[in-house]
């Protein structure tokens, strides 16, 4: 049950340095906000003194929106209905998973970058923050310890994009003419869906995979004071090899609450009428609530698993 | 045309004689009562050769001359050679447009080769051999290397009601599934496939060659079709399965039969799950539904079977009741290729095995399929010249049917293959089934609509035109001349039409005369024009009057004082003619105390002002406010208000928002 104990830990460390949860929050909405303009001017300008505004308050025009789409060009291509209700999450999960997203508009994906280059940044402070004993978050601190450890963070982001792009990208490749394979010669369309939705699922399993190992490479750069990344790296593979048991039960807790917030914000969402000001307000916030939530699990992931890490003993 | 009829007859009656004089124990179907005028009969008996695809076979054709023009030759399709090599004009047109070229190896190629055809003189009870007079034709685009057409010439003249029977002997390779025809596994579906006589009309034979875009045109006639095949196969096809006998070498042979139509279809598979419903449609009236359907299609069956029954019940009602005692619904195995097509009493839908209800799948599509058999089958509508009048008509009877019967659907995604339902987006009725305003909106000022189907700028382009243009303008016509009269037109078009292969002129005929005017103006500018509509209210502006200064005389004085009452409004309401398509609009008008006032544009000018004073300013403008004109491209202009709704952007921008920061904490993955 050492999992379990250092998920509470990781839990109550997440608490008691909510101020960070809130910072890297509020980096959240601010970058998205950042593309949020644009796209509120070029929605403004498409409704514009339409009747098209009213019927948009109500409801959603799916005819507007089919003009609205063959007008429009670049990032505004990304207003679809897809992105309404389980579809915000739905679409972002499948360009996970099949590593969609070099097909967003060109804006989006170099935003995209920026933003994973800011993370990769703000990691070194995260983990510093959690490592302290007591934990405590003062925003000079946490930048300068962000600031330490960029260097080694940014080559250990390279690396896992080996794994990442490199690994999964051509696996998920080779599963795909797999499954191009097996449905040009299949007797129905069953067979090659349910081989695609088993190679999804083991490509999300790998995704996951290597998403802690690297969490872990970036725990022992830290917590070890590890200078030598490649070293971080096989320090943080043998960890999760020793310990299958504790290190995936942690991570697929945590994912499970994950899914869990994911699903209970999907599930109320739903309930809110957005047909006025108030309501959209509500939505709004409660959305708000929702990115905080799965930024704080996020936070928690980290924590627990950096416990974990200090917890079980290593060999000298 | 009482002559004509007589020489068909007759005709009809020597179809029986070369049996009698040249087949073997050969039992002839021909209808005491037929629909249309058989003027296209083929008797034919096949074999399907599961080891090496081939059909093997031969057809007796007893074809009548029922123009007023004699002819010395007769042409022919041979459909099938399209799929012979890569350099017929079919393989050619699609890679020219950049579509994939058929990767085949030399035995997925099919092709259709005709062993001899001979000429059955009854009355001198003589045989002429016309195999060496046999000749292929390229009249579309000289490319030789084309074999889909060939000509016979005739020893004499065939004269005006005369007719000839000619016995063809063939053999048909199956090709790998290629414009939904071929062989899949061991399923079967074979189209267009036999030697086919073209349609001589007007002195001229109509015969075009088989092209990347083009669909088919043929005449009316009695197919009486004997297929034979291994015992394990189950077969559907057009028209009545009249016998079925099992041959005890392994094999067995179905015969169909079917009068008044103008192709014969047919699939075979031996896991095909066979159900059959007599439905009865009207008082008085029923047919026989049958279903096959894949084994992993089972869940799919209620649905493709009610879908049928909607299909027939409203066609029905709507278009004429379904004359045939038939019909088939083949659920095509996946990889086939042979979804989604049409033949005379036989058609294919299509369906994902996940499809939810309200997604509009496989419902659209059958109905669609089935639709075909009014426009195509029934009407006979040229497909080579006249695409619009076959697939628009049908697509809007498909809209009409499937949004009566089931609603709305609405936009569908798959995520990891399963197919997502998403309910707030539904789609409308003038969206055309998403995506057809969209493609019409893209493509519609690159072709008319009344073109060859090969002579579009490309694929998208005819699709445009020839569906959704086709499509958006009918339903135009429908709100433009009202529901009612536009029942009534349609319907007697339809009837009216029934085995005449009507041409735009007779479909022009029809509208006017149910319009009670010629609506040339109207059809021309959709049907051989490809100018844009859109109509725009582009600005209001309320004005306090401006007190009257400066000079005035005398009387003019007191007229300026009269003028200026404040605290009135002066109004102006700019509506303009952004598309090249004119066609008479209303403005409606709301003024801030709620009262309404309807106006009339000709439209014919590119602008119009509409300016009122009163006691209130006007809060907003709608042109064309009953959504008549469907096929403006842009329905946002289409309002002005002049307090617009401030939530919209922000409740969209709010809901945008999610999407791109959970996109964000994704992309956090590969980061941190």
């Amino acid at each position: 049950m050492k999992f379990w104990i250092n998920f509470l830990k990781g839990f109550h460390l997440t608490r008691k340095t909510a101020r960070l949860v809130l910072l890297l929050f509020v980096i959240n909405l601010i970058a998205a906000l950042i593309l949020a303009i644009p796209m509120y001017n070029s929605l403004k300008d498409s409704f514009g003194h339409s009747l098209v505004g009213n019927r948009m308050a109500k409801g959603f025009d799916t005819l507007w929106w089919e003009e609205f789409h063959d007008q429009s060009e670049g990032f505004e291509q990304t207003f679809t209905p897809f992105i309404l209700g389980k579809g915000a999450i739905l679409e972002n999960l499948e360009m996970l998973v099949q590593i969609k997203f070099f097909e967003l508009p060109p804006i989006i994906i170099i935003f995209g970058l920026a933003y994973i280059l800011l993370h990769t940044f703000l990691a070194g402070g995260i983990l510093a923050v959690f490592n302290k004993e007591p934990p405590r978050f003062s925003m000079t601190t946490f930048l300068s310890d962000a600031a330490h450890y960029f260097l080694r963070f940014f080559l250990i982001t390279l690396v896992s994009w080996i794994f990442f792009f490199g690994l999964t990208g051509s696996l998920n490749h080779w599963f795909n003419s797999i499954v191009n394979r097996v449905a040009e010669h299949a007797f129905s369309e069953i067979t090659p869906f349910y081989i695609s939705l088993f190679f999804n699922l083991i490509t999300f399993f790998l995704i996951l995979l290597f998403r802690m190992v690297f969490d872990y490479s970036r725990i022992a750069i830290v917590a070890d004071s590890e200078k030598n990344i490649l070293k971080a790296v096989a320090t943080a593979i043998g960890f999760v090899i020793k310990n299958p048991g504790s290190t995936l039960s942690l991570f697929y807790t945590v994912f499970a609450a994950n899914v869990v917030v994911t699903l209970f914000f999907n599930l109320v969402r739903s309930f809110i009428p957005q047909t006025n000001a108030v309501g959209v307000l509500s939505a709004f916030i409660f959305q708000q609530m929702f990115i905080f939530a799965v930024v704080w699990v996020r936070c928690w992931l980290y924590a627990s698993q950096l416990e974990l890490y200090k917890y079980i003993p290593k060999e000298v | 045309m009482k002559e004509l009829k007589r020489t068909i007859a007759i005709g009809a009656l020597l179809f029986l004689l070369p049996w009698i004089l040249f087949a073997e124990s050969r039992e002839v179907y021909l209808s005491d009562e037929t629909l249309c005028d058989q003027i296209a009969n083929y008797t034919t008996d096949i074999r399907l050769d599961t080891e090496r695809n081939l059909i093997i076979g031969s057809e007796l054709l007893t074809w009548t001359n029922t123009s007023e023009k004699p002819t010395e030759t007769m042409w022919f399709h041979l459909y099938w050679n399209a799929f012979q090599n890569n350099m017929s004009t079919f393989i050619r047109e699609r890679a020219l447009e950049g579509r994939p070229i058929p990767q085949f190896s030399k035995d997925d190629w099919g092709y259709c080769r005709v062993s001899s055809i001979n000429m059955i003189k009854i009355e001198a009870e003589e045989v002429f051999d016309l195999t060496p007079f046999m000749e292929f034709r390229q009249p579309d685009d000289n490319n030789i290397l084309d074999q889909t057409v060939f000509t016979v010439e005739l020893p004499e003249p065939l004269e005006p009601g005369q007719t000839v029977t000619l016995q063809i002997d063939f053999h048909a390779k199956v090709p790998r599934p290629i414009s939904r025809t071929g062989v899949y596994k061991d399923y079967y579906f074979i189209a267009q496939w036999f030697p086919k006589v073209g349609v001589y009309q007007d002195g001229i034979w109509n015969c075009h060659q088989y092209h990347a875009h083009s669909e088919y045109f043929a005449d009316y006639g009695t197919y009486d079709v004997k297929i034979t095949l291994p015992s394990s196969y189950i077969v559907g096809a057009t028209g009545e399965q009249r016998e079925k006998k099992v041959n005890g070498d392994g094999t067995t042979t179905y015969r169909f039969v079917q009068h008044s139509v103008h192709d014969f279809a047919w699939t075979a598979s031996p896991h095909f799950r066979v159900h059959r419903e007599t439905f009865q449609f009207a008082p008085g009236n029923s047919t026989e539904i049958t279903l096959l359907l894949q084994p992993y299609h089972k869940r799919l069956k209620d649905r493709y079977m009610n879908a049928v029954k909607h299909a027939i019940k409203y066609a029905s009602l709507w278009y004429g009741n379904y004359p045939y005692t038939t019909v088939t619904c083949v659920d095509p195995a996946y990889n086939s290729h042979s979804g989604g097509m049409e033949y005379p009493t036989f058609f294919t839908g299509g369906a994902y095995f996940l499809d939810p209800p309200g997604s509009g799948s496989p419902e659209s599509v059958t109905i669609h399929e089935f639709g075909h058999g009014y426009f195509f089958g029934l009407v006979g509508s040229n497909e080579f010249e006249h695409a619009w009048m076959d697939e628009g008509l049908t697509s809007f009877l498909d809209t009409e049917i499937y949004y009566t019967a089931y609603g709305q659907p609405y936009m569908t995604k798959r995520y990891f293959g399963i197919p997502f339902l998403f309910k707030n987006a539904p789609i409308p009725i003038e969206l055309d089934e998403y995506q057809g305003v969209s493609g019409y909106r893209r493509m519609s000022d690159r072709d008319d609509m009344q073109r060859f189907s090969w002579q579009f700028m490309n694929g998208e382009s005819y699709t445009a035109n020839v569906y959704f243009k086709a499509e958006l303008m009918l339903r135009t016509l429908k709100r433009y001349l009202g529901p009612e009269i536009f029942a009534r037109m349609i319907k007697d078009y339809s009837e009216k039409w029934w085995c005449a292969h009507p041409k735009p002129k007779d479909f022009y005929d029809t509208v006017a005369a149910h319009a009670g005017q010629d609506m040339s103006w109207f059809l021309d500018q959709f049907i051989y024009g490809s100018e844009n509509l859109d109509y725009a209210v582009t600005a209001i502006e309320n004005r306090k009057p401006r007190r009257p200064k400066g000079w005035f005389d005398g009387i003019y004085r007191e007229r300026a004082q009269d003028q200026f009452s404040p605290p009135a409004y002066e109004s102006e309401v700019l509506v303009r003619r952004l598309g090249g398509v004119c066609i008479p609009v209303d403005v409606l008008i709301v003024f801030e105390d709620g009262r309404e006032l309807r106006e009339h544009w000709d439209g014919q000018y590119r602008w119009k002002k509409f300016i009122y004073s009163g006691p209130v300013g006007i809060k907003q403008a709608i042109v064309d406010p009953d959504f008549k004109l469907v096929l403006d491209i842009n329905r946002t202009n289409n309002s002005w208000v002049v307090e617009p709704e401030g939530l919209s952007p922000w409740k969209w921008t709010s809901t945008w928002l999610l999407w791109l920061q959970y996109a964000l904490e994704c992309l956090k993955f590969f980061g941190s």
